[in-house]
């Protein structure tokens, strides 16, 4: 490596061409041409230089020769002094500019940090805000399902008695009936009298069979006794749900099932009824905003095996999501009906649901046609028993 | 970092005079120039000079001839002394073999004498030397101004330092320079003999590179 203080050779101190020229210039002054060159040749005198021999020069006759070496070593020295400075100057500069570089390397690289720091930071607060949104949910959800589950296993429990021996003193009632037909007289007033009360016997003991349908719909929709994840038979969630939706919308609900038969499934029981519940729901009411005569309104719940997974399809001819709010729907609290009406959290719980059992939640609508809700739910441990 | 040219035979080394403005470095540069006679001298190189200040550096390249046919090569270097010339400084300073730290005695300078040697600290880091391991010697300067700072306090300052004792100089009547440069050689050739064995493989002991390089036309003389 050449630094600035290196000894010049004599190419360093002077071009072809200068060195040419000082060849003719010393050449003037003496009796015979004089010649400068970095080889040692014969008879040539060394021409000195700061300790150093730079070359050789020969011609010219003995005394000549050596004044005009004399003179060159004179006359390097001021060739020397600039290019000593000149290579300094280079030297600290390229050093100067070194460092700058550096220095900007480090800063680049020192801001590239602070940058990924930054961004980072913006993940981390993301992801806080997303488990936030999520127990905020979870809490809500899980306190209405409590609150629900709990009020339906009270009223459960409370109707379960009664309807128990209200049914079966009905049926205790219906053999007296029995027995009184053969003790009272037989008379065309009387027969009347006895058939009528057994026609109202019968209408009762059917709605005591009603009156426990529905408590056990209740019973299964709120599986009080099935916190956790355990074997569900998804026909009969999917039922009981549907029975559920039709009590709320006072059974004028159109509601066409086509149940393929299904494996047990491992799963949460309560979620997935509050699940199909919601979307039913949902259904529900998106027949009653559409335009459509309410009487052609339907709503079509299909279930079925698809490879390794279960298929539930909820599926209506309601009014449909308007396109802008299509990218909005899974939003926690979004909902496009009136202020009151619902919390909006219905598609949010659904989909998180169905993500909590592996699944996957997908929505067609077409506005003014209709939605299609399609749930797919691995099959995986539901053949264990 | 000596250079060592195996092929010519040839060792250079590098001294370099350093301290604040106006200190006298190349005073005393300029004085070991014509008080020297050693066995090669060549010229004073004084690179550009604005009203007397250094602004690139001053050379001047000194020589001795050992046994073996060795070449050896001092070259003396200054530095710009001005507080603006620093990374000229560093250039000058690296791979430097020994430095001359030549201070100002007056008292007005003392804060000037601490701040370039902080700088020369900082600079031999920034070069990769090592101030407790490199040759150095510190010379107070003008001593002939009255009223500079007390010799023995200075001495007592310095006494616990790898450089005491310290040499008092007068650059301008050019007394203690030869002092200076014959104690730098002294600690120099203690370094560089490890390295090269210029005594066993050169024939160049202590005595001969000291009066070698730094015989004086007085002494010269004397010998007469
Ligand atoms: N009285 C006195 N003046 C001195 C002495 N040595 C140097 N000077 C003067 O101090 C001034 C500066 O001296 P220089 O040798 O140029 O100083 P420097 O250290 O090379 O200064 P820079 O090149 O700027 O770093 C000159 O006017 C010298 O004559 C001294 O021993 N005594
Ligand atoms: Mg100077």
């Amino acid at each position: 490596m050449r630094t600035f203080e290196d000894d010049p050779a004599l190419e360093d101190l002077l071009s072809p061409e200068q060195k040419e020229r000082l060849d003719r210039l010393l050449s003037d002054l003496c009796t015979e041409p004089v010649r400068l060159s970095a080889q040692r040749s014969e008879g040539s005198v060394p021409v000195e230089f700061n300790l150093e021999t730079i070359g050789w020069l020969t011609g010219g006759s003995r005394e000549e020769r050596q004044a005009a070496a004399n003179l060159i070593g004179f006359i390097m020295m001021f060739v020397a002094k600039y290019r000593l400075a000149a290579n300094l100057h280079h030297d600290t500069t390229e050093a100067s500019y070194a460092e700058l570089q550096r220095q900007n390397e480090a800063l680049k690289a020192s801001e590239a940090r602070y940058r990924e720091l930054s961004e980072q930071l913006q993940d981390k607060v993301d992801e806080q805000v997303r488990v936030i949104q999520k127990s905020q949910q979870e809490l809500y959800e899980s306190a209405r399902l409590r609150s629900v589950g709990q009020l339906a296993a009270g009223v459960a429990h409370e109707i379960n008695n009664p309807i128990g021996f209200i049914s079966s003193n009905l049926r205790v009632a219906r053999d007296y009936l029995e027995d009184l037909r053969e003790m009272v007289p037989a008379s065309p007033t009387n027969q009347e009298l006895l058939d009528d009360f057994e026609d109202l016997l019968t209408e009762s003991m059917d709605g005591t069979t009603r009156v426990a349908g529905i408590v056990s719909d209740l019973k299964t929709f709120s599986s009080i006794d099935q916190a956790d994840y355990s074997i569900c038979n998804i026909n009969e969630l999917l039922q009981s749900a549907v029975h559920l939706v039709q009590t709320e919308y006072h059974h004028n609900l159109k509601i066409t099932e086509r149940l393929d038969e299904l494996p047990p499934v491992t799963g949460h029981p309560s979620r997935l009824s509050q699940t199909f519940f919601n979307l039913l729901d949902n259904a529900a009411q998106a027949l009653r905003d559409s335009d459509r005569d309410p009487a052609n309104g339907r709503i079509l719940v299909q279930s079925r095996i698809d490879g390794a997974r279960i298929q539930v399809i909820i599926q209506d001819n309601g009014c449909g999501i308007a396109e802008a709010d299509q990218a909005r729907i899974f939003d926690a609290f979004f909902t496009t009906r009136p202020v009151g009406s619902g919390t909006g959290l219905g598609l949010t719980v659904a989909r998180d649901t169905v993500r909590a059992h592996q699944g996957n939640l997908e929505i067609e609508s077409r506005p003014g046609t209709g939605t299609r809700v399609t749930l797919t739910l691995p099959m995986h441990g539901g053949q264990e028993p | 970092m000596p250079d060592f040219d195996a092929d010519d035979n040839k060792l250079t080394l590098k001294v370099v005079f350093y301290g604040p403005a106006l200190s006298g470095k190349t005073t005393n540069l300029m004085q070991l120039h014509s008080l020297l006679n050693p066995q090669r001298k060549g010229e004073l190189m004084v690179l550009e000079t604005r009203d007397d200040r250094t602004l690139f550096f001053d050379m001047l390249p000194i020589g001795l001839r050992g046994d073996s046919g060795l070449d050896l090569r001092l070259k003396l270097y200054t530095v710009p002394g001005q507080v603006q010339h620093d990374s000229t400084r560093k250039a000058v300073l690296s791979r430097a073999d020994g430095v001359v730290f030549v201070a100002d005695s007056q008292l007005s300078q003392q804060d000037n004498n601490a701040t370039a040697f902080g700088n020369l600290e900082e600079n031999l880091e920034k070069v990769g030397l090592d101030i407790d391991t490199l040759p150095m010697v510190v010379q107070f300067n003008k001593r002939d101004i009255p009223g500079v700072a007390d010799e023995q306090d200075l001495q007592t300052r310095w006494a616990s330092t790898p450089w005491a004792p310290l040499i008092m100089a007068s650059a301008l009547q050019g007394k203690g320079v030869i002092d200076t440069f014959k104690l730098l050689l002294d600690r120099l050739y203690t370094i560089i003999n490890g390295e090269y064995h210029l005594e066993r493989q050169h024939g160049i002991n202590r005595q001969t590179f000291i009066e070698g390089l730094s015989a004086s036309h007085g002494e010269r003389y004397a010998h007469l």
